[in-house]
């Protein structure tokens, strides 16, 4: 099997293979929520950091006893999962105030019962500020005490440096990964990148390396864009289905650039390797490309896709927003309003986690798509007029 | 088409009118016992913009010395409000301070504040579709159907141009994600500066010692965009003023627990109203005052606010903002008083004044317990153990839970709400309804649910 088609099996299932092997010689596996949770502490702990996903989810029957109708799929699918016992694989999880949905499933896996040997809440601050730096890095401390009270460890300064090294280079095969979607031809599809991210946050740190490293190496000189595909930045908050994105290539998208959660906001920044490891990861961490649950930064969010628009020659925007996301429905009121100022296209979909709908999302991309495809301006390096995309 | 700020204008003629029948508050009280025919049943072309008033001053209901007490709070509001529409032309800085925060700073900068949800409440002034038409106006130019209706009433308000133009504007990152987001949206849109409260997550000496640089970084915000000083001796004076008014009103909340119970929630909330529109001003103080003394003679003598009180209820969640009436009809009809609630009950620490640090610190702190922030902020159990406090101490005969529409993490608890409440084995309505906006469940429909409610478990 080459290494894509491997990636591609890893990603649809809960437990992948690499992580089975690293349990059965004895690792032991951290569950955690959103890209504000700082892999390397739960690394250095000796933790596999899983980040946390509903694949194989079968409904949400079981997760609705405990979230209602007005929370997002992507939790009610995950809670379902965890009371159908996918999750027991576990031997901890870090939870996240990301947003409103996800600090409920601290509250909700607490009362239901379900036994996660460790549990434990991690608080990213809604700003980006030097007084929210450094609360960042009371929690970092406070998440390395409480790793090393549950482990009986101590982690060491040297541990967390390592950890810190593999994680940066990760980050920076990812990143290498990601510029390669500049170039006219890109060499690895928006779906198969997806696929590619949902393994890599699911292994250890030492496999994603090798991963990474040999997806590099497999996708040197490979084109997958078709001609007449309109280049496209995608940006959500948690996605996960690889037919959704199959589904937006089908209609003629060639995903070039993004701001997601399994993508840019994963691997953007690197941490200072030279000094304090915790404070470095406060620094990576709480300054990487952000997600509307930072309040005083959506400025810098525009600004991005804006450079994105320009540097990867990106014909239009996709703004996907789960049902019920405040976060993501107010970034595209803003992100609409602004966009059209600069005559970017933009299409704000509105969906839930495996919430099926291909018809009609089918039909609306392909009206999009058609109606970028009549603005562009010239071949290569493609502008797109949008100024039908105005608000009323 | 709306007129510029004509919403807040008709807000303030009827508030002057309060003003001067004010005056004569046992006449006032009569003249609405006599008139209940003309406008308590519903609204009319005739009765539109009288009606949310005298409703919320009880219907003759409420008794004339409470009037007394609600008139001298209504006009520090309705000062409040013809400060802030003149602000620009005074030349001096309005600040909207969001409602799940709190405005001494501000006023210690000598600067104006202006509480950006007013219209979620006042807007049913103008009539019961004001409110509703606010919220369909944001949901027009795009903002998300599904935040909370208090906050697309501000952005709907604000666009129709209902809300005066600040000059800086002061946010929370609690009590939830609309408020959020909405924020965003509001500084997008009227591109001044603004101020972020990061509320943390937890009430522990490590959040209070983060909340409390927050406050200090507010500080040099506001010094930073004002070019002058704070005046210490101001928010000295402004801190006292506060801290009388949350004495006050934590008593009467205690006194709440005695049987027969001595006080209407309806007077504690309204008092929530005047502290979210201008806290620290005299005036509200002394309408607290004012409460206290009615309510504790009335303690004192054992006497309930209803003559014969059969039903104590707790009230989970917000009340419904435009019908305010809701509690002096379940008192007049059933003899239900409503005892406990989520948002009137007054919880707030006491503020050490002795040096500009203490003040700063403990003004940080007791933010942190506003209502709906002090709840919502953190885990469940800063809203279970609240609810299971009053449980014991209130000795209720049932919960009446008014679902709110956009409240995404308060719904996503709900199996844990039910949980407690099957626990304390008490009868509990769950209303499906906005707080703000009747649409969903109109003020009739709410009366046929709760009446229905105490029929069916032989309360009533
Ligand atoms: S969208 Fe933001 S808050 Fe939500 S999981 Fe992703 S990074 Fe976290
Ligand atoms: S009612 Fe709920 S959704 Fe609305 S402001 Fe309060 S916490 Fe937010």
């Amino acid at each position: 099997m080459n290494i894509l088609d491997i990636i591609q099996q890893s990603a649809g299932k809960t437990l992948n293979d690499y992580l089975m092997t690293a349990k059965a010689s004895g690792q032991r596996i951290m569950g955690y929520f959103c890209a504000y949770v700082p892999e390397e502490i739960i690394h250095a702990a000796g933790y596999v950091p899983y980040r946390m996903r509903a694949v194989q989810s079968s409904g949400t029957t079981l997760g609705d006893t405990w979230f209602s109708s007005i929370n997002c799929t992507f939790v009610r699918h995950v809670f379902d999962k965890v009371l159908r016992h996918d999750f027991d694989f576990l031997d901890g999880i870090i939870f996240s105030n990301g947003c409103d949905h996800l600090r409920r499933v601290y509250d909700n896996w607490r009362y239901a019962g379900v036994q996660t040997p460790f549990l434990h809440m991690f608080i990213t601050p809604h700003v980006i500020n030097d007084n929210a730096n450094r609360q960042y890095l009371h929690e970092c401390l406070n998440l390395k005490e409480v790793l090393e009270k549950h482990s009986g460890i101590t982690i060491s300064d040297q541990a967390l440096k390592n950890s810190v090294r593999l994680y940066n280079r990760k980050r920076s095969l990812l990143n290498e990964l990601y510029e390669l979607r500049k170039a006219k031809a890109i060499p690895i599809k928006g779906s198969e990148f997806l696929s590619l991210m949902l393994t890599v946050t699911a292994v250890p740190v030492e496999n994603a390396i090798e991963i990474l490293e040999q997806v590099l190496i497999e996708i040197k000189g490979r084109d997958t864009t078709r001609p007449g595909d309109v280049r496209i930045f995608m940006a959500a908050g948690h996605m996960e289905e690889i037919d959704h994105l199959e589904l937006l290539e089908g209609c003629g998208a060639a995903i070039a650039g993004d701001n997601l959660c399994m993508g840019l906001r994963h691997f953007d920044g690197q941490a200072d390797e030279t000094g304090d490891a915790l404070a470095a990861l406060a620094d990576r961490y709480l300054n990487h490309m952000s997600c509307p649950r930072m309040i005083n930064d959506f400025q810098r969010r525009l600004d991005h896709v804006k450079q994105t628009f320009k540097d990867y020659a990106i014909d239009a925007v996709i703004l996907e927003k789960m049902k019920f996301c405040d976060l993501w429905g107010g970034e595209a009121f803003i992100w609409r309003n602004e966009l059209k100022k600069t005559d970017i296209p933009i299409l704000v979909l509105e969906r839930e986690l495996y919430g099926g709908s291909t018809g009609q999302i089918r039909t609306r991309l392909q009206a999009f798509f058609e109606q970028v495809r009549n603005r562009q301006v010239h071949d290569d390096f493609v502008q797109a007029a949008g100024k039908i995309y105005r608000l009323k | 088409m709306l007129k510029p700020l004509e919403h807040l204008k008709i807000i303030n003629n009827r508030l002057l009118l309060i003003k001067l029948i004010g005056h004569f508050p046992r006449l006032t009280w009569l003249a609405m016992q006599l008139a209940r025919p003309l406008y308590v049943d519903h609204e009319t072309f005739l009765n539109r913009t009288l009606r949310y008033g005298m409703m919320t001053l009880g219907a003759g209901k409420l008794p004339p010395e409470e009037v007394k007490a609600y008139v001298t709070g209504f006009n520090a509001m309705r000062e409040n409000f013809k400060r802030a529409m003149q602000a620009q032309k005074d030349g001096v800085p309005l600040v909207w301070v969001q409602w799940i925060l709190s405005s001494e700073i501000v006023a210690a900068f000598g600067a104006r504040s202006l509480n950006a949800e007013l219209l979620n409440v006042f807007g049913n002034v103008v009539g019961w579709e004001a409110p509703s038409k606010l919220i369909a106006e944001a949901e027009a130019i795009g903002v998300p159907v599904e935040y909370c209706s208090a906050l697309k009433t501000s952005i709907g308000a604000y666009v129709l141009g209902q809300t005066p133009e600040p000059d800086l504007i002061v946010r929370a990152s609690q009590p939830c994600d609309t408020s959020i987001s909405s924020y965003q949206i509001m500084e997008y849109l009227t591109g001044a500066p603004a101020f972020t409260f990061d509320a943390p997550y937890w009430k522990d000496e490590p959040s209070f010692d983060y909340y409390e640089k927050v406050m200090w970084d507010f500080v040099a915000f506001m010094e930073h965009h004002l070019g002058r000083k704070i005046d210490w001796d101001k928010l000295r004076e402004i801190i006292n003023n506060v801290n009388d008014f949350n004495f006050y009103l934590h008593e009467v909340t205690e006194m709440m627990r005695a049987t027969p119970c001595p006080c209407s929630m309806i007077t504690l909330l309204m008092q929530w109203v005047m502290r979210e529109i201008t806290i620290g001003d005299p005036a509200i103080t002394a309408s607290a005052k004012e409460v206290y003394d009615v309510v504790k003679a009335r303690y004192e003598k054992g006497e309930g606010i209803v003559k014969k009180e059969k039903i104590r209820v707790i009230w989970w969640n917000p009340p419904f903002a435009f019908f305010t009436y809701i509690f002096k009809w379940m008192e007049h009809q059933f003899g239900a008083v409503v005892v406990n609630d989520f948002i009137g009950q007054c919880q707030m620490p006491q503020i050490d004044t002795s040096s500009n640090e203490s003040m700063i610190r403990d003004l940080a702190k007791s933010h942190l317990y506003l209502a709906m922030g002090r709840q919502c902020h953190g885990p469940v159990e800063y809203i279970t153990d609240e609810l299971k406090r009053a449980l014991e101490a209130f000795n209720a005969d049932c919960i009446i839970f008014a679902g709110h529409n956009g409240c995404q993490h308060g719904w996503a608890i709900g199996r844990i709400f039910k949980d407690i409440c099957k626990k304390a084995k008490l009868p509990v309505l769950i209303l499906n309804a906005d707080i703000m906006d009747q649409r969903h469940m109109p003020e009739k429909e709410i009366m046929r649910e709760i009446t229905e409610f105490f029929r069916s478990t032989g309360l009533a």
